[in-house]
């Protein structure tokens, strides 16, 4: 029953981030998993300073386990069910000695559940590299997803000419459109190493590491179903051996409640059928304290406070306001997002243009994989707003699309030394006729027509920068300058206040231009002061002649 | 009549009513005789019915698509817009130029473009994939993969020797079905300029070499068999991708000269606020002067009609 609960549960996790994508309806919670999640949630309230208000759920998890105890790693967790699936692929075969370290590894959980609580407190989020179902999203994201599309289309690739042999037109010309990340390298190995650690000994990582593991231990104790040893035990040690979390004392009668996970396997090994896991309400009765040593606590302080320490001691910080990163539509401030986000890759997941990618190191040791636009390479798409919708601390604020359309994510400036129609006078209007908001007008300059960018029409979506066919460096370049990053309150309203108008409208492109096309005589060049939307009948429009 | 098949009376209803409208008003007794003759089909009405009439008075698709073949139908699809933008072609100008090639017998039907923006949000916010869904035979589908593209030559180019283009259309009878829309850079952007869709490199067009020069050019070695252009509504200035100005001629275009249908096209609406011809078009008349088709509306044989 545990594998089939173990495999639905990984099955749901995997049903919602895959639909997480722009389709996603507004009812559908899939970042469920990350919400119930009560080390992310402390982490980010914590950290942030703020409660927030998807954040509460993780009381249902936490209400379940102070009721049940530590099901959760055994039954719900997606890791522990990936690492448990892949441990049988792997490492069945393996004999795994009891580690000598055991004692003291497991104490190494607790240790950096308190590193990441503490450099919570010093404003630096850290839970993101541990905790299980941020770390399993970010694989899934930047590793699983780019690798199933990837097999898919060879396997598309390969049918082919049968499909199309068969005529078969769906088939043969279907494709699906390649998700590439930065960090899909580090993220493996990661990962890999995370399942290669179970070599060593069975789940390592949720016995020794994990600090969801380690928190939810703290609560453990007092739920109502716990291990029971009757007198027909022979003391064979079966159950300790077959133990995936080393929950079993020397003494076999005894269980180390916070270990156990409930999965009870050794019920299952025992021959004498001495094994049961009865309710029984002993309240704060056989809690016990947590498996820590006062030099570990100290130590893993020192550790935590030591990471807020390098993480926010570097000119990072204080070029927070300043940087060239573009977040995405609906991102808080800077030093606040960076608190907050828990870099689950949810949000560069359900991207519907792949424009969101995680950062390495430009924003430094507390920016890694937090999600930016890569403008030049995909735009923000005006019509979707997905991305707000799935974060689950609101690190990216879910807004109607109207609002996310007043989020101004920055500003497209123009580079007249590179622009192919300032530099070489050259017929090229692409970023005019891609801009979804008509930011993009053209004026005469020089006896000539060129592109000017009207910033008050421009929200930064970069479909300009992504599409302007000059090689290398893009003439058009979106920067943070004019971003609108709100904590609260309402990107229309503050937009309004700034005099900025992002609504479709015909109004500027009355886009004129002489008979000698893209040239203007001077004479002309007078009489026509910009805007040249004022009186667009005078001249024929670019095209005719 | 020379429709021998029973029990498709709408559209025995259809043909005697184009027929009734032709007599009407071209004073023609002989209706096939006339729709082999005129060069235009111009049908006023709602989407699908005047597109259904307009296929008929120019002499039904089955002088266009014989039993058997395969058909790519180019619409505008380009933009992830609604149809009331007009940057993209009425689904259900589609749907029955799909449904027609069906009915004369085309083997399978392909809806075909390379979109600007996402695949998936151009298929569904232009309509057009819902539009077809219930049709058996037709498949909607955006193209945004290299693979699915192939290098022809153009022997006649001027600017351009040779272009990628959509393989499917090179063994299928190609049915152009743009929309009326403005072009910043072509002045308007209709049937040839629709082209465009059919080809991988798109951005080159703006930059490499005189667009409307190319535009021609491709229209030397990409040839509709058929143009429909779906002037129902016309964005009249903020074209390609709008928003503009979207007037409502409630028109249907249909003729096999390419050049023909885009220059009545061009005569349809104001653009930017001025009266053109097809003669003051760039891409247009460099296409006629090259022996693409006809430019002179006044000198087209057209039938005209209502839905």
């Amino acid at each position: 029953m545990k594998k089939t609960i173990q495999a639905l549960s990984l099955l749901l996790f995997t049903a919602l981030f895959i639909l997480a994508t722009y389709r996603l309806p507004d009812w559908l919670p899939a970042d469920i998993y990350l919400r119930i999640d009560p080390l992310i949630g402390i982490n980010a309230v914590i950290a942030s300073r703020e409660i927030i208000a998807r954040v509460l759920w993780s009381l249902l998890l936490v209400g379940a386990t102070l009721a049940v105890g530590r099901f959760f790693c055994a039954y719900l967790c997606p890791l522990g069910a990936s690492i448990d699936g892949l441990d049988h692929l792997f490492f069945r075969k393996v004999k795994r000695s009891e580690l000598k370290r055991d004692e003291s590894l497991r104490r190494w959980k607790y240790a950096l559940l308190t590193v990441t609580i503490v450099a919570a407190l010093t404003g630096v989020s850290l839970v993101y590299f541990l905790d299980p179902i941020a770390f399993l999203t970010r694989f899934y994201t930047f590793v699983l997803d780019p690798l199933v599309i990837a097999i898919l289309n060879l396997l598309l690739d390969l049918i082919r000419p049968v499909s199309q042999g068969l005529g078969w037109v769906g088939l043969s010309h279907l494709t699906y459109a390649q998700p590439v990340y930065y960090m899909t390298a580090v993220t493996l190995m990661i990962f890999g190493a995370v399942i290669a650690l179970s070599r060593l000994a069975p789940r390592f990582w949720c016995r020794y590491l994990c600090p969801l593991g380690a928190f939810l231990s703290l609560l453990s104790p007092l739920g109502v179903f716990k291990r029971r040893v009757s007198e027909a035990c022979n003391r064979c040690m079966a159950c300790k051996k077959g133990c995936p979390m080393g929950a079993i004392d020397e003494d076999p009668l005894k269980t180390r409640l916070p270990e156990c996970i409930q999965c009870r396997a050794c019920a299952g090994i025992c021959p004498e059928k001495a094994i049961s896991f009865p309710a029984v309400y002993s309240g704060i009765g056989e809690y016990s304290r947590p498996d820590i040593t006062r030099r570990g606590f100290v130590a893993s302080l020192a550790g935590g406070l030591g990471f807020g320490f390098v993480g926010l001691q570097t000119p990072f910080t204080l070029l927070e306001g300043k940087r060239q990163l573009i977040r995405p539509p609906g991102a808080i401030p800077e030093t606040e997002f960076l608190r907050t986000c828990i870099r689950c890759g949810e949000c560069m997941k359900s991207c519907v243009t792949n424009t969101l990618q995680p950062c390495f190191w430009e924003s430094g040791m507390t920016g890694l994989w937090t999600p930016k636009l890569e403008p030049r390479m995909a735009a923000c798409e005006p019509n979707c707003h997905v991305c707000g919708k799935v974060c689950p601390t609101q690190a990216i604020r879910s807004l109607s699309l109207e609002e996310k359309t007043h989020a101004r994510i920055g500003t497209a400036i123009l580079k007249k030394e590179s622009c192919l129609v300032w530099a070489q006078n050259k017929m090229c209007l692409i970023c005019d006729e891609i801009c979804p908001y008509n930011a993009i007008v053209f004026r005469p300059i020089d006896g000539y027509r060129r592109p000017v960018v009207i910033a008050s029409r421009c929200n930064g979506c970069g479909y300009c920068e992504q599409r302007c066919p000059v090689k290398g460096e893009s003439a058009i370049v979106v920067v943070t300058d004019g971003e609108i990053r709100l904590k609260e309150g309402s990107y229309v309203a503050e937009a309004k206040k700034l005099n900025l108008e992002f609504m479709p409208d015909p109004g500027d492109d009355k886009f004129v231009i002489e008979e000698s096309g893209f040239k203007v005589d001077s004479e002309a060049q007078k009489e026509e002061k910009p805007p040249p939307a004022d009186k667009p009948a005078q001249q024929k429009p670019k095209g005719f002649l | 009549m020379v429709n021998d098949t029973t029990g498709i009376s709408r559209r025995q209803f259809l043909k005697a009513t184009a027929a009734g409208v032709a007599i009407g008003l071209a004073g023609d007794p002989l209706r096939g005789f006339a729709a082999e003759e005129v060069d235009l089909a111009v049908i006023s009405g709602e989407p699908a019915a005047a597109t259904r009439k307009a296929l008929e008075a120019i002499g039904g698709m089955s002088r266009f698509v014989k039993k058997g073949q395969r058909v790519v139908i180019k619409p505008n699809m380009s933009f992830a817009k609604t149809p009331d933008f007009a940057a993209t072609t009425h689904p259900l100008v589609v749907a029955a130029v799909a449904q027609a090639c069906i009915d004369a017998g085309a083997r399978e039907v392909l809806v075909l473009d390379h979109t600007l923006q996402r695949a998936e949000l151009c298929l569904e916010r232009t309509g057009i994939r819902d539009a077809c869904k219930t049709l058996p035979g037709v498949h909607v589908l955006a193209m945004k993969d290299r693979k699915f593209f192939q290098e022809i030559r153009i022997p006649q180019g001027k600017v351009l020797d040779k272009v990628e283009v959509l393989r499917d259309i090179l063994d299928s009878v190609l049915i152009s079905v743009p929309v009326a829309k403005s072009h910043s850079a072509t002045g308007v952007s209709l049937g040839l300029k629709g082209l465009m869709g059919l080809i991988w490199d798109r951005e080159s067009f703006h930059y490499r070499f005189n667009i409307n020069q190319g535009i021609a050019d491709l229209a030397t070695a990409i040839k509709p068999a058929l143009t429909v252009l779906d002037a129902t509504r016309a964005m009249t200035t903020g074209g390609p991708g709008g928003p503009g100005d979207v007037k409502k001629p409630n028109l249907i275009v249909a003729g096999a000269d390419p050049v023909a249908v885009d220059s009545y096209g061009v005569g349809i609406v104001p653009w930017y606020g001025r009266n053109f011809n097809g003669r003051q078009v760039e891409h247009l008349l460099i296409a006629h002067q090259r022996g693409l088709g006809k430019i002179d509306v006044e000198k087209l044989k057209i039938t005209k009609g209502a839905a």
